[in-house]
């Protein structure tokens, strides 16, 4: 007996320890979904449309989940704005309670009503418009978008006046996608808008012709209008002075991306289109831009949904990731656009593993483990409903003979039916700027709900950047990041000559022997706005960094000595200045 | 029209000081093609030149006209769902769709006239390129199982193996994994050292989905190439 209870307790011993290995071996999960508990967990709804063309266009309007990031009441904590679409669904603004909980202030701040009969909110921009210091919020909508201005206040008082019709912003579109970047390089921030459907009524159209006439080559979208901040509060529509729609284009836009693609200072425009080719324009510096198209990027067929910027391979010049349609219908694949360095690209999302995630989405860059190099979350799926697809009833449509497009009365309604649905997110983890090796699963990142907008910020300023996500008639996302912590360093960047807000400020980052860049971005990736915030992982590097800043005015400071682990504000033409 | 007289037919089209070169020009084959519509050898030196040249939209119309004028020769309507499955890799993803649509039809219309090798692996193949939502994976299979019950009365050619990796491929697809592993087996007693064929019983699971997946990107170009038929062991 005895020796047996000793073989039991050995064999107690050995499982135990096996379990404990087994445990030991399980890869560690550094995000946790706080979402309830954070109080964000509010849920998005399509807009659902009462007109003869309900049916139809339910299956292609699934769209509205936003979210967008800034701290709007100045207390050093990122807040966020969240959107619905439901006819009486109310927009939210999160307010950072600073111990990762939020309370919704939208109503007696003035935001929440963004829906109404003949409204649908689509997307939304913090932009700090007359440079007073505090973000002003653009609401992005099918119908009239709406700029509200920060008024200011303290805490909960903080207020926000309605200013659209004063600033010359009233005009119906539908509207789906906005950034705000200095393209003039005047000073104050200009506001890029995209537009899906050209300027009808969608919410009681007078002709069922509004839909687009090609899978490929669809020129009859909404296109893009850029609207010039002209420094007194009015912005006037400046598309074609700019070099915008000169040639007739006018794609069915669903996002804008910009960034400085020849590292000359000022930024050039990605767009991101559905049913046909993206675009690619070239800022000449004098404010009018160029369409590069062809040669940058070459004319595509695919269903661009995407635009984000980022370094990702570390040499210096800002590469482009756009996200398209790959099912096993549909093998687009999305777009890693490596940036050569003479204004052309050359797509290597097969070669990094970032080609196919699904039906796209937001796609957004972000260094979630501080190893210093750029990860990549990308969240996916595009109707999740019933068992039944959906893929028979377009491709009948698709090949009929001369089927017209552009009349949503061909088009066959979705009813119950999943078209690319249940699609999981993926979080793409850099292999040292090279590849990227998908690490959803492990960190729970990998839900199956209809992903739309990503926002990154540090909402708990420790130094991990956490990762909101907004759905489409679902629930959103809160996951905070509880990596084990790594090295990191932040900037928050004002601009005095440039823009308040520092869009488009350029920071190149030198520690233990290697550059980073990064810059300050004004909203780019689909349905999202991530922190302004500049955030560098650092990896294992320890001592003081190097960081050289171009700043959209055309100024460049270089600085010695900012440490590890902390965040800095940088006013232009000063010295950093640590933050508490 | 037997395939000497085609050739003849050729060589009288192109007179040695009109002939730039020893390859022949596309109003040339055309004119071959149009004197025998159902020479599979001058269709596919045709197609050949036709992708060469991204000429994939004359190619059609040529078939279009031939199998109007021509309507009983079997290997002209192949040659014309061939002329669009060419054209599928220089195509957008939607008018992909359309055009392997359109190539089915006349691989039917083939089928219908003649039941060979060649048109039923075509036709059973291309089903496989359809998503899983449309069931035309039991319709692979009937091709696929009928095209190597074909091939097995034959004279043994090594093109066959592609019947084989096909059928396995349908049984893979229709969910019967064992009858999919089965047919690539007896295929690699006949073939062997078959790379492909080696490459599938070498996975499993995931990675051989994948790999079939892999095999069945319209991106890449389909080797529509038929010489093997008339060429090699």
């Amino acid at each position: 007996m005895r020796a047996g209870r000793g073989a039991a307790t050995v064999t107690v011993a050995l499982l135990a320890s096996a379990a404990l290995a087994a445990g030991g071996d399980r890869p560690e999960r550094w995000f946790e979904d706080v979402t309830a508990r954070a109080g964000v967990a509010a849920k998005h709804t399509n807009r659902v449309f009462h007109n003869p063309y309900a049916e139809i266009m339910a299956g292609y309007t699934a769209l509205g989940a936003a979210a967008d990031v800034a701290d709007y009441d100045g207390d050093g904590f990122e807040d966020l704005f969240v959107t619905d679409s439901a006819e009486t669904g109310r927009n939210h603004l999160y307010r950072n309670n600073r111990d990762f909980t939020f309370t919704d202030v939208a109503r007696e701040a003035g935001v929440a009503d963004g829906n109404d009969a003949a409204d649908a909110s689509a997307d939304a921009l913090w932009l700090d418009y007359d440079n007073d210091g505090r973000p002003d919020l653009f609401v992005v909508r099918f119908g009239r978008s709406q700029l509200f201005h920060n008024l200011g206040g303290r805490g909960f008082r903080r207020r926000f006046r309605d200013v659209t019709r004063e600033a010359g912003l009233d005009r119906h579109a539908n509207a789906i996608t906005a950034i705000a970047f200095d393209y003039d390089r005047d000073g104050d921030l200009d506001l890029f808008v995209g537009s899906y459907f050209q300027p009808v009524d969608v919410f009681n159209p007078s002709t069922p012709r509004f839909f687009p006439e090609s899978f490929e080559t669809a020129n009859n979208g909404g296109g893009m209008t850029v609207w010039r901040n002209e420094g007194n509060g009015r912005f006037s529509d400046a598309t074609r002075q700019a070099g915008f729609n000169v040639s007739g284009w006018s794609g069915w836009t669903l996002d804008l991306g910009h960034g400085d693609a020849d590292n000359d200072g000022d930024d050039d425009l990605y767009v991101a289109c559905d049913f046909g080719s993206d675009r690619f324009f070239v800022n000449n510096g004098d404010g009018t831009f160029a369409d590069r198209t062809r040669e940058a990027i070459g004319i595509d067929t695919k269903k661009g949904m995407n635009a984000e910027w980022g370094d990702f391979d570390g040499d210096g010049w800002l590469d482009i990731y756009v996200t398209n349609i790959t099912d096993d219908y549909m093998r687009e694949g999305n777009f890693l656009w490596h940036n050569n360095g003479d204004l052309t690209f050359t797509d290597v999302a097969r070669e990094t593993g970032t080609y196919d995630t699904g039906w796209g989405w937001g796609g957004k860059f972000l260094d979630y483990d501080n190893d210093g190099w750029l990860d990549l979350y990308v969240v996916n799926g595009w109707v999740s409903a019933g068992p039944e697809s959906y893929v028979p009833d377009i491709f009948a449509m698709v090949t009929r003979p001369d089927v017209d497009f552009t009349d949503a009365r061909n088009w066959p309604p979705m009813g119950g039916k999943s078209l690319s649905g249940y699609q999981k997110k993926r979080l793409f983890h850099s292999q040292g700027g090279q590849l990227f090796k998908d690490e959803a699963a492990r960190h729970g990142l990998d839900s199956t709900r209809d992903g739309r907008g990503i926002a990154v910020a540090d909402f708990d300023n420790d130094g991990r950047q956490d990762l909101f996500v907004a759905n489409a008639n679902a629930a959103p996302f809160l996951d905070r990041n509880i990596a084990p912590a790594g090295r990191w360093i932040s900037f928050q960047m004002e601009g005095r000559r440039s823009n308040r807000d520092a869009v488009g400020a350029r920071l190149r980052l030198t520690a233990a022997g290697r550059t980073r860049l990064r810059f300050v971005d004004g909203g780019n990736g689909f349905a999202g706005q991530s922190s302004r915030r500049v955030h560098f992982g650092l990896g294992s590097a320890a001592g003081p960094v190097k960081l050289e800043v171009s700043w959209p005015s055309g100024a460049k400071q270089t600085f010695e000595g900012p440490m590890p682990g902390h965040a800095y504000r940088i006013v232009e033409g000063e010295t950093p200045r640590r933050q508490p | 029209m037997t395939r000497p007289a085609a050739a003849l037919l050729i060589l009288l089209a192109w007179p040695a000081s009109a002939a730039p070169s020893d390859t022949p020009t596309l109003p040339q084959l055309e004119a071959a093609l149009a004197a025998d519509p159902n020479d599979i050898r001058a269709a596919n030196d045709y197609r050949r030149a036709v992708i060469q040249a991204g000429e994939y939209d004359r190619a059609i119309a040529f078939f279009k006209k031939l199998v109007a004028d021509h309507p009983r020769a079997p290997y002209a309507w192949l040659n014309y769902g061939y002329a669009y499955v060419d054209k599928i890799p220089a195509a957008g993803s939607i008018t992909q769709v359309i055009l392997a649509n359109n190539a089915l039809t006349n691989f039917t219309k083939s089928i219908e006239l003649e039941r060979s090798w060649i048109a039923l692996y075509t036709r059973g193949n291309s089903y496989l390129y359809w998503p899983r939502v449309f069931g035309r994976g039991p319709l692979a299979v009937a091709d696929l199982e009928e095209a190597v019950a074909v091939s097995k009365k034959a004279p043994q050619k090594k093109v066959y193996v592609r019947a084989w990796i096909a059928l396995g491929d349908a049984y893979w697809r229709t969910d019967q994994p064992d009858k999919a592993k089965a047919a690539w087996r007896e295929a690699l007693a006949l073939f062997p050292g078959d790379p492909q064929l080696e490459a599938r019983l070498a996975r499993d699971g995931e990675e051989l989905e994948k790999y079939i997946y892999d095999q069945l990107d319209p991106a890449k170009r389909v080797d529509t190439n038929l010489s093997p038929l008339w060429e090699g062991p």
